[in-house]
């Protein structure tokens, strides 16, 4: 019988495991997801979720709602992974060991780094508790400044920020103070998105809804005193309220395995998804440090050859199959528009419009609903 | 990508502090690597960008200008162009 061992229990994680658990038998396959948090969370949600007050727990399920009870759920973290040994140290002290390891550890928020909080109204929405601040804060505003700000790339869904100046905008029109409020949006490229004909499209919508465009802006610091933030480039902007986009890196276990580059992001094979120069050792989602968004999407894309590779090698075959860095985008641009972008390791992105408003509310409803009952679940 | 600090004599003109090795990574990545090695550098020092990426001719000049570094050479090379660049402040 193999161990496969498979840490984070996010949407990779846990979809993974769900995948493995329906295509292997009991028999054959232990399947060991290592998981400290007991919810999984619809991130896509809280960027919506900043602009209007619901339960968070209509959008979270417990991971055993999720997971398929095949799996075993051993609630701790994972701390170090030997891989001469084969072996992961947990943070309750003890070790597993495995044939086949998975990491899906995500990408972790160093909201530290920052140097202010929500207290000086710096905000963000990558985290449920930082976006209920961020939804406070937000309710209580009746004008002025405001700043959004990736502060590294990569970043966590790529038009998050663009997409959470769209809404800012139309929220504070719903709430007649659009007027008193200037929205700046300041970016580290030339342009408001990496891709080039995205971003005339979005600087164009910028431009008609009044958002001011700062280009080649690179977060260095926040003067939270004087409510500024500081680029490398020199450039310095007053705020009232500052929304940010978390620097991030991988999590300390990469690091402390040295499976990653600088920032902690696990050096992958971006065909075969397998740790390079390491053996039985794949990884998954936000973790890795492909050349593709790091999204659910691209989680969901790449999940099918993952499997495929690990069954192989379970099978004594080789790990010959290839993701092609296939992914699907939306970039929302209000709360009832959204643009679809289409991509690959083999072409750039293709953009589609989806501006009818019905059709894109039920998309989004039924998206949520698939995505618990049918992506996570590894249906697809 | 690599990144290599004092390890790299690529010119005889330029004493090299880091080269990055961006071939093959796409718009942004070559821009961002180099913005993360000039973080690192030392002023005074020399950078060289590897990039096969024709959006990075663009990029690069107008961030260089913008930052107010020194782009002194771009050198086209067997599929890659090299940018050295010099950090000022």
């Amino acid at each position: 019988m193999k161990k496969v061992v498979i840490l984070g229990g996010g949407f990779s994680g846990i979809s993974v495991a769900n995948k493995l658990a329906m295509k292997t038998k009991r028999k054959d396959v232990g399947i060991v997801l290592i998981e400290p948090r007991d919810h999984l969370v619809y991130e896509p949600q809280l960027l919506f979720w900043a602009f209007k007050n619901y339960p968070l727990s209509k959008f979270t399920k417990p991971v055993t709602k999720v997971l398929n009870p095949r799996v075993t759920w051993i609630q701790t973290k994972a701390t170090k992974i030997d891989d001469t040994q084969r072996a992961v140290e947990l943070s309750n002290g003890e070790t597993i060991y495995y044939d086949y390891l998975i990491i899906a550890t995500g990408a972790s928020m160093e909201e530290d780094k920052i140097g202010a909080t929500h207290d000086d109204n710096v905000h963000h929405f990558y985290l449920p508790k930082a976006t209920e601040e961020l939804q406070k804060s937000l309710s209580n505003f009746e004008g002025g400044t405001i700043l959004i700000s990736p502060t590294t790339i990569p970043f966590k869904c790529p038009p998050a920020p663009n997409e959470f100046a769209f809404l800012l905008d139309n929220y504070l029109r719903k709430r007649g103070i659009r007027d008193k409020t200037k929205i700046k949006f300041l970016y580290p490229l030339l342009r408001a998105y990496p891709v080039p004909s995205v971003a005339e499209k979005i600087q164009e919508l910028y431009e008609k809804r009044g958002i001011e465009f700062v280009e080649f802006f690179n977060f260095e610091s926040v003067d939270k005193d004087n409510k500024k933030v500081i680029s490398l480039e020199g450039d310095e902007f007053e705020y009232d309220m500052l929304v940010l986009v978390p620097p991030h890196e991988g999590q300390e276990v990469i690091k402390n395995s040295g499976l990653g580059d600088r920032e902690g992001f696990v050096h992958t094979d971006r065909f075969t998804l397998k740790v390079k120069e390491k053996e039985n050792i794949y990884a998954i989602g936000d973790c890795t440090d492909l050349p593709v968004s790091k999204s659910g999407a691209v989680s969901h894309f790449s999940s099918g050859t993952l499997v495929k590779n690990i069954l192989s090698e379970i099978k004594g075959k080789s790990a010959n199959h290839k993701y092609n860095g296939k992914t699907i985008c939306f970039v929302v641009t209000s709360f009832r528009r959204s643009l679809l972008l289409d991509f690959s390791y083999n072409y750039p992105p293709r953009r589609y419009g989806i501006h009818n408003s019905f059709i894109y509310g039920l998309f989004k409803k039924v998206f949520k609903i698939a995505f618990f009952q049918v992506l996570v679940k590894g249906y697809m | 990508m690599c990144l290599n600090r004092n390890e790299v004599k690529v010119m005889s003109d330029y004493d090299i502090a880091i080269e990055i090795d961006a071939r093959g990574s796409f718009c942004p990545g070559p821009m961002m690597e180099l913005i993360k090695a000039i973080r690192q550098a030392e002023v005074g020092e020399y950078l060289s960008l590897l990039s096969s990426d024709e959006g990075t001719r663009n990029d690069v000049p107008a961030w260089i200008n913008k930052a107010k570094h020194e782009l002194l050479e771009i050198i086209n090379e067997d599929g890659h162009d090299r940018y050295i660049v010099k950090k000022l402040h």
